[in-house]
C-alpha cells in the first residue's frame, strides 16, 4: 500500500506508528512537499492479515534482540510490527519457573535467531535442559551442549 | 496523477523490502539442498508421512544426506514417527541446529514443540475470521523455519504437505519451481479422484511431478508370509497420468513401528521393507533425470 499526496502528486512517507489500542494501528504519513500528514487506522482483520506476513511496519530500530522478540512471548500481539516495542520476553518466560534461570547476552543473540512463533518452546526446552545440569544460567557452553546432546 | 507502479519503494513501511528480504533468506538457507521433494497428495490418510519418513530412512541407508520438513503444522506427526518428541530447538552461531534421528535424519517438526493434547494456536485480534489471515500465517512461518534453521548440505529435502488439493498447490507456490511432487494415493476411487484433482492443479504450474505412490496396496500378512488385498479396486492402473514410482503394501508391525518412533530399518528384507525400496531408486532415478535433463 502506498499513499500519494494528490495536490503535490508526491508519495507520502511514514511518520510514525502509534501503539496499538483494541486492534487498531495508527500509521501516520506525510507529504515530503507540503507537510500535509494523514494517519491510516487499521481494524482489526488488517492488522492481523499485516501481522501474519511476519513483517514489521517502520524502520528498524536498536538491537537485534529486541526487534525479534516474540509477540506471543510478550503478551502484546503488535509487538513484532512496531520496531522497539517487543520487550520483556525473557522475564515472561523465566517467570514461569520456581528456579528463574538466567541467559547471558551471548546465548540471548542466539535465541534470537530461533523463529519468533517457536521462541518461548525453544526457550523454555533450553531452560529445563540447564536446569537438570544443575545450571542456573544458559550460555553458550550449554547450547553446544544441548546441540552435542540431542545428536545435532 | 501517479499510479502505484509510478512510486518507487513504499514510503517507509519497509514492507515490500521485508518480504524480499524473507525470500531470500530462504534460498541462503536452501542454497546446499541439491533435490526439494514434497509428498503430497489431496487425499488425508492416505500414509504421506509415514511413506515420507520411510522413504527418507530408505534414502538414509543409501549414504545419502536427508531432512524433512514437516509441513502440516496443524496435525504434525514426524516427531513421533521420528522419535523425536523432546527435541529440542538449540540456536547455535549462525542458524537454529536441526533435530537429528539416531540414524542421522535431519527433523523439523511442529510436534517437537506441541504436545499432542494441544493444538496449534496463532495469537490474534481478529476473532471468528481466521479464514481471511490463517493460511498466510502459516506459509510466513514456513518461510520463518525455511530461513532460520541449519539445513546445510544436502542431497534431498523433503516436505511432508498437510491433507488438500488446494494446500498442496499454495505449497506448490511457495516452495517454487526447484521442488518436485510426489502424491500418494491408496487403492480406491475415492482416494485416486482426489489426487487425480491434485495432479491437474499441479499440471497448470512449472512443478515436477515425479509421480505416485500407491500405499497400502494389500497388506503383508506375517502368518502367511504373503500380500492380500485390502481395498477391492476395478483398476490397478489408478487412471492417474503420471509414473508410478511404486506400490507398498500395509504392514501393521510398521504402524506400530511409527506409533512408538522404532526405527524401520531392520524390517528391510519384508516385502514393506524392499517395496519401500523400489519406491526410494524409482525416486531418485526420477529426480536425477531431473538434473540431467536441466544440464
Amino acid at each position: 500500500m502506498k499513499f500519494l499526496c494528490v495536490p503535490c502528486d508526491s508519495p507520502m512517507k511514514l511518520q510514525s506508528v502509534s501503539p496499538p489500542e483494541s486492534g487498531s494501528l495508527s500509521v501516520v504519513y506525510a507529504c515530503p512537499e507540503c507537510g500535509y500528514e494523514m494517519a491510516m487506522l487499521t481494524n482489526a482483520y488488517e492488522t492481523q492479515i499485516v501481522q501474519s506476513l511476519g513483517v514489521r511496519i517502520g524502520p528498524e530500530v536498536g538491537t537485534q534482540a529486541s526487534n525479534t522478540a516474540s509477540p506471543s512471548s510478550s503478551g502484546c500481539p503488535f509487538s513484532a510490527m512496531i520496531p522497539g516495542l517487543a520487550s520483556g520476553e525473557a522475564q515472561t518466560a523465566q517467570s514461569a519457573d520456581a528456579i528463574a534461570v538466567r541467559w547471558t547476552a551471548a546465548a540471548e543473540a542466539r535465541l534470537a535467531k530461533v523463529p519468533e512463533f517457536v521462541r518461548p518452546m525453544a526457550r523454555t526446552g533450553i531452560e529445563r535442559f540447564a536446569r537438570e545440569r544443575g545450571a542456573i544460567e544458559v550460555d553458550e557452553k550449554i547450547l553446544e551442549a544441548a546441540r552435542d546432546f540431542f545428536g545435532m | 496523477m501517479k499510479g502505484y507502479h509510478d512510486i518507487a519503494g513504499d514510503g517507509g513501511s519497509g514492507i515490500l523490502e521485508q518480504v524480499a528480504q524473507q525470500r531470500a533468506r530462504i534460498a541462503d538457507g536452501l542454497a546446499g539442498v541439491r533435490h526439494l521433494v514434497a509428498v503430497g497428495s489431496g487425499k488425508g490418510g492416505v500414509g504421506k508421512s509415514t511413506l515420507t519418513f520411510h522413504l527418507a530412512s530408505a534414502l538414509r541407508v543409501r549414504g545419502l544426506r536427508v531432512a524433512i520438513l514437516d509441513a502440516d503444522f496443524n496435525g504434525p506427526s514426524q516427531a513421533r514417527i521420528a522419535g523425536i518428541r523432546e527435541a529440542l530447538f538449540v540456536p547455535g552461531s549462525h542458524k537454529v541446529a536441526l533435530p537429528r534421528t539416531g540414524n542421522g535424519i535431519g527433523v523439523f517438526s511442529m510436534g517437537s514443540l506441541i504436545p499432542e493434547r494441544e493444538a496449534l494456536a496463532f495469537e490474534s485480534t481478529a476473532h471468528g475470521e481466521s479464514h481471511t489471515w490463517r493460511a498466510t500465517r502459516e506459509f510466513a512461518l514456513l518461510g520463518e523455519i525455511l530461513g532460520a534453521f541449519e539445513w546445510g548440505t544436502l542431497d534431498v529435502l523433503m516436505f511432508d504437505l498437510p491433507p488438500g488439493a488446494e494446500r498442496t498447490v499454495q505449497y506448490a507456490d511457495f516452495l517454487g519451481s526447484r521442488t518436485s511432487f510426489v502424491l500418494v494415493t491408496v487403492p480406491s476411487e475415492v482416494s485416486r479422484g482426489v489426487v487425480a484433482r491434485s495432479v491437474a492443479a499441479l499440471s497448470k504450474g512449472p512443478n515436477r511431478v515425479l509421480g505416485y505412490v500407491e500405499n497400502m496396496s494389500g497388506y503383508y500378512c506375517r502368518d502367511c508370509d504373503a500380500i492380500k488385498p485390502l481395498f477391492v479396486s476395478p483398476d490397478s492402473a489408478s487412471g492417474l497420468e503420471i509414473p508410478r514410482l511404486g506400490t507398498v503394501p500395509f504392514d501393521p508391525e510398521l504402524a506400530r513401528r511409527c506409533d512408538q518412533g522404532i526405527p524401520f530399518t531392520e524390517l528391510a528384507e519384508t516385502p514393506v521393507g524392499r517395496a519401500l525400496e523400489r519406491v526410494a531408486q524409482q525416486l531418485m532415478d526420477s529426480l536425477e533425470s531431473t538434473t540431467e535433463s536441466s544440464r
